[in-house]
């Protein structure tokens, strides 16, 4: 029995959440001088713990020489355009079935196949042949990640904990994408980032549709186009905003947006999908 | 039994052929007999981008029963083969190929791609395979 | 100043003092010299040796696939490479247990038909470095982080922030690895592996008793040697080693890669026919 989640919860609630954990930290080294505050205490803004830095500015989202930790528990269960909010499992399987045109703006033949899969209990997805939860997928399914800044060639990596332990990799370099007429489309694509003051942008392209990009089972073609937002508003909070761009598929593009909150002293387990094969 | 100290020079050669090298991510000699080469002209039926390996297969006539049958080519991860040239586009279904390879050990109508010409152009593409083969163009192999 | 404008002054500082721990790594050295086979390995600012490339040129680590962890001179599943350590064993000598050296000798025989990694499984011990299609080491400071593109398109921490390992570790197929510099040299050790893996693509078997040191070195801008110790009594009747040069790949960029795509080999790496083979 999976427990019942609520997508697209308030930023403030998570925020508040994350204020709670970081006034229970002890000493944290962003106020080295300052007196930890005690575990019963009214969380206080000032207790947030700010994101940290490299030396000339740029935010991190990794962790800092000496610590522990890694990008966890995300706030929602699955993909659902933002201001909608409809019960669900932890898996995306939607309560009522009657709500899955609420989920996004598709195209017919996209919301007969979600209804179907959803229908169907998710008996399809690929993820059960240790093929990847790709695209935003993996930034909401279990297993937690890291991103990591390689700031000698300009790139990032997103180290995956779930699914078959994968990573993908974001060039910051402003090269353009490939050409759609000449691109494989593979399952995490091509990503090229830039940062917009300390938000990271993503455009990502070149996918293939072999990969849900979301629990639940939303449909895409290998049109898709992602922008990706990431940002860390404090230490223990990850922001991640998505516009899905896929005329195949949608309507529109349209946007879903979350949280993920960061596990301190914590070390992604080795495991694989590969593990029970 | 060859002394197993290797020189630098012979070293500093292998790395730098490995460099060029085409490579798998299996033994070639497992799944594939060198001792069978296979030639073959004929029209592609599928082409499958994908990892770990591209496949496409050709319909060819057998010589012997005049049956018609499908091949299916393994060639090299799709990364490598846009390294050498080929675009996703490069080999349609409907193209007419021919094809120089190495036979499947299992008896299936599978094999080993190691050089691919287009018959409307004549272009060669090498097929980036696990042969432990350079060619990217140029004359066929010796088989 | 906001922190934008902080970020574009500090641009030209960057390349000289952060990489992703806080250091990048200078070009002056590979200047000094016009020759490629003896440009030698890149440094970090702090003068400690660097296992990637200088900004702006990138490159990574193509695991050599014809590599061996010890020599065999007859017709086998692997030819004999030219970039083995000369220290190597030849295969008759390694200390096999008289099951291990049965099932290596099968392994051979058969042309490694059965290779795990063949069927996309994560590649443990020395199996990772002859895996093609290169590999990334990201220097953290306080960890390594080997980033494969192939066996599987994964990544494998070592931790240089600690000096001992849990003391019952679940098995896993990287184990659980600390590190140390001693010198240029990167020491790598590991226990608590599984024995679902090959440790080498030759077909060397293991047991969950494996313990291993792995010496990472960087003798010119163009190699990398690798060394791996192997430590397993359940296998080998005492500790040997073997190893091999990787090449540095310019302008090899990571990519995507998944084997368990549309993996057709597993099924169809039958080998040799060994009953007819013996019967010949």
């Amino acid at each position: 029995m999976h427990d019942v989640k609520h997508t697209s919860r308030c930023f403030c609630t998570a925020l508040l959440a994350v204020v709670v954990l970081a006034a229970c930290e002890p000493s944290p080294p962003s106020s080295p001088g300052g007196t930890p505050p005690e575990a019963t205490a009214v969380p206080q803004e000032t207790a947030v713990r700010e994101a940290p830095r490299y030396d000339d500015g740029l935010v991190r989202f990794d962790r800092i020489a000496g610590e522990k930790g890694y990008w966890g528990q995300a706030s929602v269960s699955a993909l659902v355009e933002t201001g909608v909010e409809l019960p669900m499992n932890d898996t995306g399987l939607l309560d009522d079935l009657a709500d899955a045109a609420r989920i996004a703006p598709f195209r017919p033949w996209a919301l007969a196949l979600y209804e179907h899969r959803q229908r169907n209990g998710l008996a399809d997805d690929p993820t059960r042949f240790c093929l990847p939860p790709a695209g935003p997928r993996h930034m909401h399914a279990p297993g937690g990640f890291r991103i990591i800044q390689d700031r000698n060639f300009d790139r990032v990596y997103v180290m995956f904990g779930g699914g078959n332990r994968n990573w993908r990799v974001i060039f910051l370099d402003g090269r353009d994408p490939p050409d759609p007429e000449e691109v494989v489309g593979t399952y995490y694509g091509y990503s090229s980032g830039r940062w917009d003051d300390d938000t990271l942008v993503v455009e990502s392209s070149g996918f293939n549709a072999r990969f849900w990009f979301s629990n639940g089972g939303l449909p895409h073609t290998e049109a898709l186009h992602l922008t990706e937002r990431f940002s860390r508003p404090d230490y223990h909070t990850l922001r991640y905003e998505v516009t899905v761009d896929d005329p195949y598929t949608y309507t529109r593009p349209w946007n879903a947006e979350w949280t993920v909150a960061w596990v301190d002293d914590g070390t992604i387990p080795e495991q694989f999908c590969e593990d029970n094969r | 039994m060859p002394s197993n100290k290797i020189s630098a020079v012979l070293g500093l050669a292998g790395l730098l052929g490995l460099a060029l090298q085409a490579e798998a991510h299996h033994s070639f000699r497992s799944q594939y007999d060198a001792d069978q080469p296979v030639t073959f002209t004929g029209i592609v039926t599928k082409v499958e981008w994908m990892n770990p390996h591209v496949y496409f297969y050709i319909d060819v006539e057998n010589e012997q029963t005049g049956a018609l049958e499908n091949w299916g080519f393994e060639m090299g991860p799709p990364h490598m083969l846009q390294q050498r040239g080929w675009k996703r586009n490069s080999m349609l279904i409907g193209d007419e190929v021919e094809v120089h390879g190495t036979r499947a050990r299992d008896g299936s109508t599978t094999a080993n791609a190691r050089r691919v010409a287009l018959t409307s152009t004549g272009q060669v593409l090498g097929a980036a395979s696990s042969e432990g083969q350079t060619i990217t163009s140029g004359d066929p192999p010796a088989n | 100043m906001t922190r934008q404008t902080h970020r574009k002054l500090a641009t030209a500082a960057l390349i000289a003092a952060t990489t992703f721990a806080g250091l990048a790594l200078t070009g002056t050295q590979a200047q000094q010299s016009t020759s490629e086979t003896t440009r030698p390995a890149p440094r970090w600012p702090d003068g400690r040796i660097s296992f990637t490339g200088p900004p702006g040129e990138v490159g990574n680590w193509g695991g050599p696939p014809t590599s061996t962890l010890a020599n065999h001179y007859r017709e086998g599943a692997l030819g004999d490479s030219g970039v083995n350590l000369e220290t190597n064993l030849d295969a008759e000598d390694v200390p096999f247990q008289p099951w291990a050296r049965d099932v290596y000798e099968y392994r051979q025989a058969t042309f490694t038909k059965d290779d795990p990694h063949t069927r996309c499984k994560p590649s443990g011990g020395a199996r990772l470095f002859h895996t093609p299609y290169g590999f990334e080491i990201l220097d953290l400071g306080v960890e390594i982080i080997f980033v494969t593109v192939g066996a599987p398109h994964s990544w494998r921490v070592v931790h240089l922030d600690r000096t001992d390992h849990p003391a019952d570790p679940e098995p896993s197929w990287y184990g659980h690895s600390i590190g140390r510099w001693e010198g240029d040299t990167l020491v790598i050790d590991t226990v608590g592996f599984n024995d679902r893996f090959w440790i080498s693509r030759g077909g060397f078997p293991h047991t969950t008793r494996l313990h291993t040191i792995e010496r990472i070195s960087r003798p010119d801008f163009n190699r990398l040697r690798y060394e791996i110790t192997i430590d397993d009594p359940g296998a080998y009747t005492e500790t040997w080693s073997g190893g091999w040069y990787i090449p540095w790949i310019a302008g090899n960029e990571p990519f995507d890669y998944l084997c368990q795509e549309n993996n057709l080999d597993a099924a169809r790496m039958v080998g040799p026919d060994l009953d007819a083979d013996a019967g010949e």
